[in-house]
């Protein structure tokens, strides 16, 4: 009797669970046909991080910016190896003799996605907007007095002093062009379902979950091949892989570096490493004793490995790091070389720096950066050789950023990357601790450096600049107030059937998305 | 009545319960180092780009003052302003909440179909088969991390099975069940271990209860006697336990989400953390904790309805 009654109970939950999955079942087949059709005319990024917002002056997160630049057009844009600049909204430009007036020619068939004309007055209005908004970009343009339209076609820059950096900085996504009218009279909500004169345009905006582009009917430019751009935000690195695997996305950004292999092995799918600005390094806070000498920086130096690090950390996809400028950007000095992996050296300059028997520090680290925390652990092996005990502490990233700015912290673990294509902006955030940043946090102030910045950011003779930027370059890299690891590629994982992806030094892809296609799969 | 009499003092400690977490979430939330605007600058700190968005925030008041305009707001239903997304944060957390609720629901309707079956079972044939099985299978899973048993789910039903979708959450019901089934089977897996175990225990205990040993003599039939004594004893026993656990469920979404890319309050959470999205975290932490608290009541007052002697002893 118990086993009859024992039979019927498990019937029942085994119906249940049958028809739970049977429900399911029904109900996903049809998704799954109805997504599968559209695909060819679709392209679906997968990125990593939501979107922290649409509105271009406002911007910070790198994906939104790359996001950004698919709908706005500038007056100028980088182009696609991030060594020059190509017309945008403005068809030319003519600058003064004495630098101090900028004039652009707009083309007047730039429309917005809504269709109506984009004018000079629209251009003034976005840039007075984003070099006037609080905690944005307008230190940039500090040297511009004002921006004015003479013509419905025609807008006019005029500085206080020479800013040769001018042109690459109008090229930078804060200095995207918005509708007057609708920005002003929408305020924020604009911003929800903005209206812009770039190749694309917002269907569908969900920050965190997914954002819908479609292309812009308007658009003055070639038409792009793909009708639709679906971007996925998909946190979880393992999540985004298998949503490669199985087709379900086209592009991923950041598989992890451990997947790497996997990934390639699988046929159809690769890992494609496009060289950027990025550079890694580590921060030290002069605020700690030992720091402040230069011989204790150099035999940090020459104490670490760079050729074993980045093969531990990125699986050799990186390049072992000399300037502090990005790799091969414009200005690079390319006459310095790592520096060699030395340790006997490096314990000569500790004991000549006063410190013979090394001396205690710790690292600061972003938890869940998986190649930050294996490049942790190999400086912490190389340091200790030398006789420096380095702790490694691990923090959230905003926590870990707060504590390296704030000038309480010794080694943090820190990376940059250009938003311009003029060095004027990295050397001023990294040389200049009177530029605002204190030379990456690492307080460390030296007169000529200062100086040299300045003076390269008004000198308008490409061979002056060249010269003034190899002087900064060697003056850093002599005096290491950071240590300069390696310059790491973007990292993207993408299916066979996309072909002609690129994404710029800069990190944008728009250009690439204008003459993409996507093949069926 | 007296079974229902301890309700009233009961919502009195809720608001005690809540105006505690307003306080621990506040403070606690500012202590931790990193603010609004390092997470928005990120490498392009500076301090005074940093001061500025302090300003706009009005995070440069003193913090009594942030605290009392939060509670005086909080009383009018406005939980402030979210920093990262430009509107209210009741519209954000209102935004995020259906995928939520929709697992959390599912996860424990999952749960409750695979292990009271199961655990009922295991109980009435101590050592069968079942109990057995059941014991090492739960055991097994009950071990395995949630983001972890999430991607094995996803590698075999979604990249090789093409049978579920990986992310997402759908629209409409009927896919709202399909794409939330392989997290909601992720949770509901964890959750049926402590259910299981606790079932298996209580109907082993009901069946050596002298009642039902006087049912029997008394002529009933032994599908009777499962059914009006054996199971509803021993599910009230588990009534309890399911309760407790659910709220831990609640927590349990919130690495689910991740795994999943699912747009709930869980990811919301950790993401409005990160970005140090103080009305937003503090929004999110009431809710859950007003959650928790009600479902722990909802337990103690199915509890009540199911038996007659809970609440008695306090009565009397």
């Amino acid at each position: 009797m118990i086993r009859r009654n024992r039979s019927r109970i498990l019937g029942a939950a085994l119906a249940a669970l049958a028809v739970a999955a049977a429900g399911c079942g029904s109900s996903g087949s049809a998704g799954a046909n109805g997504s599968s059709a559209a695909t060819v005319n679709t392209l679906v990024i997968a990125n990593a991080v939501k979107v922290d917002t649409l509105d271009p002056e406002a911007n910070s997160v790198n994906e939104s910016i790359w996001l950004d630049q698919n709908l706005y057009s500038r007056l100028l844009q980088p182009n696609a190896t991030g060594t020059g600049l190509l017309p945008d909204l403005a068809q030319s430009w003519a600058i003064s003799r004495d630098g101090l007036t900028y004039t652009f020619h707009l083309r007047t068939d730039a429309k917005f996605s809504n269709g109506s004309p984009v004018t000079a007055a629209d251009v003034v209005y976005s840039i007075d907007r984003s070099r006037k908004f609080a905690g944005g970009w307008g230190f940039l343009l500090t040297a511009v007095k004002t921006v004015a339209a003479t013509s419905a076609h025609t807008v006019v820059v005029t500085l206080s002093q020479p800013h040769t950096p001018l042109l690459a900085d109008l090229a930078m996504y804060a200095y995207s062009v918005v509708p007057e009218k609708l920005v002003k009279a929408q305020g924020a909500a604009f911003f929800q379902h903005p209206v812009g004169s770039g190749p694309f345009m917002i269907t569908s905006f969900k920050a965190d979950s997914e954002v819908d582009l479609a292309r812009n009917p308007h658009f003055y430019g070639t038409k792009p091949k793909v009708q639709k751009v679906r971007y996925l935000i998909v946190p979880n690195d393992n999540t985004r892989v298998l949503m490669l695997e199985s087709k379900k996305a086209d592009i991923i950004e950041n598989p992890p570096g451990n997947l790497i292999t996997q990934i390639d092995k699988t046929p159809g799918l690769s890992v494609q490493l496009f060289p950027s600005t990025r550079v890694d390094f580590i921060e030290l806070d002069e605020h700690f004793a030992p720091f402040k000498k230069a011989l204790v920086r150099q035999a940090l130096n020459y104490a670490i490995d760079r050729k074993a690090l980045v093969k531990l950390a990125y699986q050799g996809h990186a390049t072992p790091g000399a300037s502090f400028m990005p790799y091969k950007m414009q200005y690079y000095d390319s006459s310095l070389s790592p520096y060699p992996y030395n340790p006997a050296k490096a314990k000569q300059l500790l004991t000549q720096a006063g410190y013979p028997h090394g001396f205690s520090t710790f690292l600061i680290t972003v938890s869940g950066d998986v190649a930050g925390q294996a490049e942790a652990v190999v400086l912490k092996s190389e340091l200790a050789a030398v006789g420096i005990n380095v702790s490694i502490q691990s923090y959230e990233l905003t926590t870990a950023y707060s504590k390296e700015d704030g000038g309480h912290s010794q080694m943090g673990e820190r990376y940059w990357t250009n938003d311009i294509i003029d060095p004027d902006e990295v050397a001023t955030f990294g040389a200049d601790c009177t530029g605002g940043a204190n030379a990456f946090a690492s307080y460390w102030c030296d007169k000529q450096v200062i100086q040299a910045v300045a003076a390269a950011r008004s000198e308008r003779s490409a061979a002056k600049r060249q010269q003034l930027y190899s002087q900064i370059q060697q003056a850093v890299y002599q005096q290491s107030p950071f240590v300069v690891l390696d310059y790491s590629p973007y990292r993207y994982g993408v299916g066979g059937w996309v072909h002609g992806f690129h994404v710029s030094p800069l990190g944008s892809y728009d250009l690439s998305l204008e003459n993409l296609t996507v093949s069926a799969h | 009545m007296s079974r229902f009499s301890s309700l009233p003092q009961r919502c009195g400690h809720l608001v005690i319960v809540l105006f505690g977490i307003t306080l621990v979430t506040f403070f606690l939330l500012r202590l931790l180092p990193g603010n609004p605007a390092v997470a928005i600058l990120g490498t392009s700190y500076t301090p005074a780009r940093a001061a500025a968005i302090d300003n706009t925030l009005g995070l440069n008041r003193p913090i009594w003052s942030q605290y009392g305009l939060f509670l005086g707001h909080l009383f009018q239903g406005n939980l402030g302003f979210s920093f990262f997304y430009g509107q209210p944060a009741t519209t954000v957390i209102v935004q995020h909440i259906a995928p939520t609720v929709f697992l959390v629901i599912y996860s424990a309707v999952l749960a409750a179909l695979i292990s009271f079956p199961i655990g009922f079972a295991a109980g009435l044939r101590r050592g069968g088969v079942i109990d057995q099985s059941s014991r090492i299978l739960f055991t097994v899973s009950f071990a395995m991390p949630g983001f972890w048993l999430g991607i094995i789910l996803l590698l075999v039903f979604s990249v090789h099975l093409h049978a579920f979708p990986i992310s997402g959450f759908g629209g409409g019901f009927a896919q709202h069940l399909y794409y939330l089934f392989l997290p909601a089977l992720t949770i509901a897996l964890g959750f049926s271990t402590v259910l299981v175990r606790s079932l298996r225990a209580a109907t082993i205990a009901t069946l050596q209860a002298e009642f039902v040993d006087t049912a029997r003599m008394k002529g009933i039939r032994w599908r009777r006697v499962l059914r009006r004594h054996v199971f509803r004893n021993a599910i009230l026993a588990v009534v309890a336990v399911f309760g407790v656990n659910l709220a831990y469920l609640i927590s349990g979404t919130v690495l689910v989400e991740n795994v999943f890319s699912l747009p709930g309050l869980g990811s919301l959470l950790v993401n409005s953390v990160a970005d140090r999205d103080y009305p937003v975290v503090q929004g999110v932490t009431l809710l859950f904790a007003v959650l928790i608290v009600a479902i722990n009541l909802l337990a103690d007052i199915v509890q009540a309805a199911l038996d007659p002697r809970v609440g008695q002893e306090a009565g009397a």
